[in-house]
């Protein structure tokens, strides 16, 4: 007995060249039916691949121009003091060594004064780059009585070119305004913008005497070709006590770096959530063009074809397709990353042109191609049973769901997105998080469609002929509600959640952080004129309240106990949450525990205490280092390691927002180390701070003053760059949902055009038509807001309460207002995409038909 | 009449379509070379039993060989392998495929079957019927009577040892319907299929003359064969 199809011509699928020249001759030109597919990876993959160009880009730059950003192959950081002759020495011996001091000061020009990073160079800065001036000059160190001025300080100050302020005790002249400085973005962060001036000015100035907070910055750029990060490590192990800060060019803005990389995953992420979106409208594209190739498939089919050779060809239709939207994204984005550069401002450096960055490319690529899998796999298994038959019988049975053809293909590619993702980001657990939430809301989003067509199917019909029609194209066979409420909803939940998190941190910074922070913070407050401080600021507000603490800085070098301490230089990891040991910290004693602060364990030390140093260290740190009653923690105060034991651990009020340290020392620990006092002043609700502030840059010419309000302009300005980010990159995910929506309209147009004929052959109006479709697509509407409203406000919720730990405060007005634009924006597309079948002339269609 | 060496051979065959009945037990032998005309009102079951006769749909029961294949035993896919180079079909509404220009659309079965030279064989096969000038037309760009020699073109381009036609001038008005009717008669003959015979002809018609002109007509009434008689 013969087996089916043995000893028959051709018993093997057609060769993949045939399928191929088919392939290629069931494809229009213009991908008539594909445009959906197109469109949607276009915007998925463009989205992609902009944000990993210009991710990529930024951390290129970065460690391309690691020398320059650093200003030399190594930097080494000392805070309250200047290096010694033997670390001067060591460094000397590297190669060329330039030495300057950064500060915070405040500047003052008439009524005006604004808080500046003041920064004091030599004559040998910069080692690597140029400083170049507005006016076009190429410029080191300002000559004596002149100082570079960034705009911002000179827009702060009301000054000219050539205008004269007031630094500390000393009045300069505003030489030029800096154009482009090498090493700004190495300089780290600071209250205020920068001004640049020459070395000896700040310690003439009287900006700079013991216990002053300023940094001693050395950089050093090498003779030989020595490895920085070698070098790095001979320096601490010749001068363990020293507490050095070093950084190479190797990592010359670590945090940059990390903030990059992070926003970077993150916004990859965002985009490739829509891309999910994309891929509802890539099925929907392809599901639909199938339908419209039924006929050509089932001639295939009657020509001899079998389900594979079907299977083959459809698959190098769409994947052509899929490859073309998915190179032209590419291309976008490629094309884009050098206008979002522009928009940075500046902010981060990015190669100028156009980047091509294999890798991102690659990976925005693979993942629009992996998605086109997923969602088209089910579509195309289908397209296998389409039968010859269809075109000898109008109407065939129902096609079955080709599952196990599509299940293979749609879990690999499910597989290697979630492979992809976590396999090339810097935090995998975030991410897998990211992906099970978007699986979520998806799967969630999914289930609501399918429950609302159930349920509208079977409410009560209305008596109302529109309105029944409505509803009706709501749960008709071959509806699209589904797959319309999935990508929309996602979209507008997006919207929504983006309003709801914005006008919360807004909400929490103009609100709530005013009203627990101090107005003003002062720093470097000469120990001997504490009183004098006081007494200023009652002259000029007697209601204010005004405290004062000791403010010295220093590294931790060693904790444990006795005998048993671990250096900090050796660990090979810091242990998790242990922030603390990166760096020098602010350092404070008091004799009373500080207010806010609540002890866990141990006691406080006696009024007067004279024995063994004591310290009372923050219960987080001590929880992460493993830290308990009577171990010690040696710390580096200007270059001496002193050590004290713990006497008992405290929990900080952190939301105070006043100033609280990791570290308080008994006073007999550290109080003899030279120092200044900081302070924070709290007016009285509805007081005017210009007075206050004039009154203390005059009077404390040394000190620095910064005011709550400026910072918190400066964090919201940066909070609004952030959301821009990750609106732009949400936007994509309501394109991606619009595209679904035309495609949909586009897809059920047939039916709908048949549908309004006959309604006009019954003597429907085009109005009364219409108004079907504004009914539908009004009914739509509330359901989508009734998805998106809930839901994005919840992962908001989850997001501000939760992970910033911030009061949920919405602006309700604000996030009903985004949700009813966007849904504006749905209800505009959908009735401009079904103006054809409006117009559709009856008698015509009825002889098409 | 008893037909030897039939290329169909059909006992009992039934075809039940939900709980409709549409074929209901038909016997029916043709013999290679033969053209015959199938006749009867519509609903009678003539373009399912065609279907069935052609491969395309499968029958409830019965026993089926078509150019020496057991039918029933073989699945879709190999009914579809079965169809390739031996079967050709013409259909009322042509059914090319609107993609594809003239040429391309003779090639496909062509290619379908791994035939060599397919390109060249399809622009012979067109210019035979009188098409050589509309080569790279699509079917949009053709008239009905030039879309229908497209597609005569291209079922009997791999040679095929029978030749379905359901109501192929049904589209066509009657001078154009007579042309194309008469192109049908004459390139069954034109070349000898690889069994050394003329291609098998069997056409669904409503029209009495051209079921004059084939050497049987055979009847359907309610899915069974109410006459068969030799002209």
């Amino acid at each position: 007995m013969t087996s089916p199809g043995e000893g028959l011509p051709g018993a093997g699928p057609i060769p993949w060249a045939t399928a191929w020249r088919l392939a290629r001759r069931g494809l229009s030109a213009r991908f008539k039916g594909l445009r959906l597919l197109l469109v949607c990876l276009f915007l998925g993959v463009g989205a992609l691949a902009a944000i990993g160009t210009l991710t990529g880009s930024i951390e290129r730059e970065l460690a391309a121009r690691g020398r320059a950003i650093l200003g030399g192959d190594l930097e080494l950081e000392v805070w309250q003091r200047d290096l010694t002759a033997a670390e001067r020495a060591a460094l000397d011996a590297l190669g060329t060594v330039s030495i300057g001091t950064r500060l915070q000061a405040m500047a003052s020009a008439g009524d005006l004064a604004a808080p500046v990073q003041l920064k004091a160079v030599d004559g040998r800065w910069p080692l690597v780059g140029q400083l170049r001036l507005q006016d076009g000059q190429l410029a080191g160190a300002p000559p004596a009585g002149t100082a570079w001025m960034s705009e911002g300080a000179m827009e702060r100050l009301g000054l000219r070119v050539g205008d004269s302020f007031t630094l500390g005790t000393a009045k300069l002249r505003a030489g030029g305004i800096i154009a482009d400085e090498p090493d700004r973005l190495g300089e780290g962060f600071a209250w205020g913008p920068p001004v640049i001036v020459g070395a000896q000015m700040p310690g003439a100035a009287g900006l700079i005497a013991p216990g002053s907070q300023y940094r001693t910055r050395a950089r050093v750029s090498f003779r030989e070709p020595y490895n920085p990060e070698a070098a790095a490590t001979a320096l601490k192990a010749r001068f363990p006590s020293a507490g050095f800060s070093v950084r190479t060019r190797d990592k010359a803005a670590p945090g940059t770096e990390r903030f990059v990389t992070r926003m970077g995953e993150f916004l990859v992420l965002v985009g490739l959530a829509a891309l999910v979106i994309a891929g509802i409208g890539i099925g929907l594209g392809v599901s639909s063009w199938l339908e419209s190739r039924r006929g050509a498939i089932a001639t295939l089919k009657v020509l001899g074809a079998t389900s594979r050779d079907i299977a083959r060809i459809t698959v190098l239709e769409v994947g052509a397709a899929a490859l073309v939207g998915s190179v032209a994204g590419l291309l976008a984005g490629v094309l884009v990353t050098p206008l979002l550069a522009r928009a940075l401002g500046g902010l981060l450096p990015v190669a100028e042109g156009f980047v091509i960055d294999g890798t991102a490319l690659l990976r925005a690529g693979a993942y629009g191609l992996l998605v086109a899998l997923v969602f088209t796999a089910l579509p195309l298994a289908r397209a296998r049973a389409f039968p010859a038959m269809a075109l000898m019988r109008a109407r065939v049975s129902e096609l079955r769901l080709e599952w196990r053809y599509a299940l293979l293909p749609a879990a690999a590619g499910l597989a290697l997105i979630a492979a992809l993702a976590l396999a090339t980001a810097a935090q995998p657990v975030v991410t897998a998080w990211f992906l099970a939430g978007a699986v979520g809301v998806l799967a969630l989003l999914g289930l609501l469609g399918r429950a609302l067509q159930y349920g509208l199917a079977r409410l009560p019909s209305p008596h109302r002929p529109l309105l029944r029609a409505a509803l009706a194209n709501l749960h008709r066979p071959g509806n699209q509600t589904g797959a319309l409420v999935t990508a929309l909803g996602f979209g507008l939940s997006a919207f929504v959640l983006l309003a709801a998190v914005q006008s919360s941190l807004d909400a929490n910074i103009a609100g709530r952080v005013p009203a627990r922070a101090p107005d003003f913070f002062v720093l470097d407050i000469p120990r001997e004129r504490a009183d004098q401080f006081v007494a200023a600021v009652r002259q000029t507000a007697p209601a204010a309240r005004v405290r004062t603490v000791p403010n010295l800085r220093g590294a931790i070098l060693a904790y444990g106990p006795p005998g048993r301490m671990v250096r900090v230089a050796e660990l090979k990891e810091q242990p998790a949450g242990a922030w603390a040991l990166r760096g020098e910290r602010g350092l404070t004693y008091a004799a009373d525990l500080p207010e806010g602060n609540v002890l866990t364990a141990g006691t406080w030390w006696t009024t007067g205490y004279s024995g063994p140093p004591l310290v009372s260290v923050d219960v987080n740190l001590a929880e992460a280092l493993g830290l308990r009653l009577g171990d010690r923690i040696s710390v580096s105060l200007l270059g001496v390691e002193r050590t004290a034991n713990i006497a008992s651990l405290r929990r900080i009020d952190w939301d105070s927002l006043g100033f609280n340290y990791v570290l308080v020392f008994s006073p007999n620990a550290i109080a003899d180390a030279p120092h200044n006092l900081a302070a924070t002043i709290d007016l009285p609700a509805g007081s005017s701070t210009g007075g206050l502030l004039r009154r203390l840059v005059r009077a404390f010419p040394s000190s620095s003053v910064v005011e709550t309000g400026a910072v918190l302009r400066d964090a919201r300005a940066l909070l609004d760059q952030m959301s821009l980010a990750i609106l732009a990159a949400a936007s994509v995910a309501v394109l991606a949902g619009l595209a679904v929506l035309l495609g949909a309209v586009a897809a059920a147009r047939a039916a709908r055009t048949y549908d309004t004929v006959i309604l006009r052959v019954l003597g429907a109006g085009r109005a009364q038509v219409l108004l079907v479709q504004v009914f539908e697509y009004a009914v739509l509407g509330a359901i989508l807001a009734a998805v998106a409203l809930p839901l994005g406000s919840a992962i908001g919720w989850a997001i501000i309460v939760k992970l910033f730990e911030f009061e949920w405060l919405p602006d309700w007005g604000t996030i009903l207002a985004v949700l009813a634009a966007g849904l504006a924006l749905v209800l505009g597309f959908a009735l401009t995409a079904s103006l054809p079948v409006l117009r559709a002339r009856p008698a015509r269609v009825l002889r098409e038909l | 009449m008893r037909v030897t060496s039939p290329i169909i051979a059909a006992r009992g065959l039934t075809l039940i379509l939900g709980q409709t009945e549409i074929l209901k037990g038909i016997d029916l032998e043709v013999g290679a070379g033969e053209t015959l005309a199938l006749l009867g009102p519509s609903g009678s079951g003539k373009s399912s039993l065609m279907a069935v006769l052609s491969g395309l749909d499968r029958a409830t029961g019965g026993e089926l060989s078509v150019a020496g294949e057991n039918f029933p035993a073989l699945d879709e896919d190999a009914l579809a392998r079965a169809r390739r180079g031996r079967i050709g079909i013409v259909l009322q509404a042509f059914h090319l495929l609107p993609t594809m220009t003239a040429r391309e659309n003779v090639a496909t079965p062509l290619e379908l079957a791994g035939v060599p030279r397919a390109w060249d064989r399809a622009a012979q096969e067109l210019t035979a019927v009188g098409l050589g000038h509309r080569l790279d037309h699509y079917p949009a760009q053709l008239s009905g009577g030039e879309q229908q020699r497209v597609a005569i073109a291209r079922a009997l381009a791999p040679r095929p040892a029978l030749l379905f036609a359901d109501e192929p001038t049904g589209n066509l008005d009657a001078a154009t319907g007579a042309q194309i009717i008469d192109l049908l008669f004459r390139r069954r003959l034109a070349d000898a299929v690889p069994s050394g015979s003329v291609t098998t002809l069997l056409i669904i018609t409503h029209d009495p003359d051209l079921a004059a002109r084939c050497s049987r007509v055979v009847t359907l009434g309610d899915g069974r064969i109410v006459s068969d008689v030799w002209t």
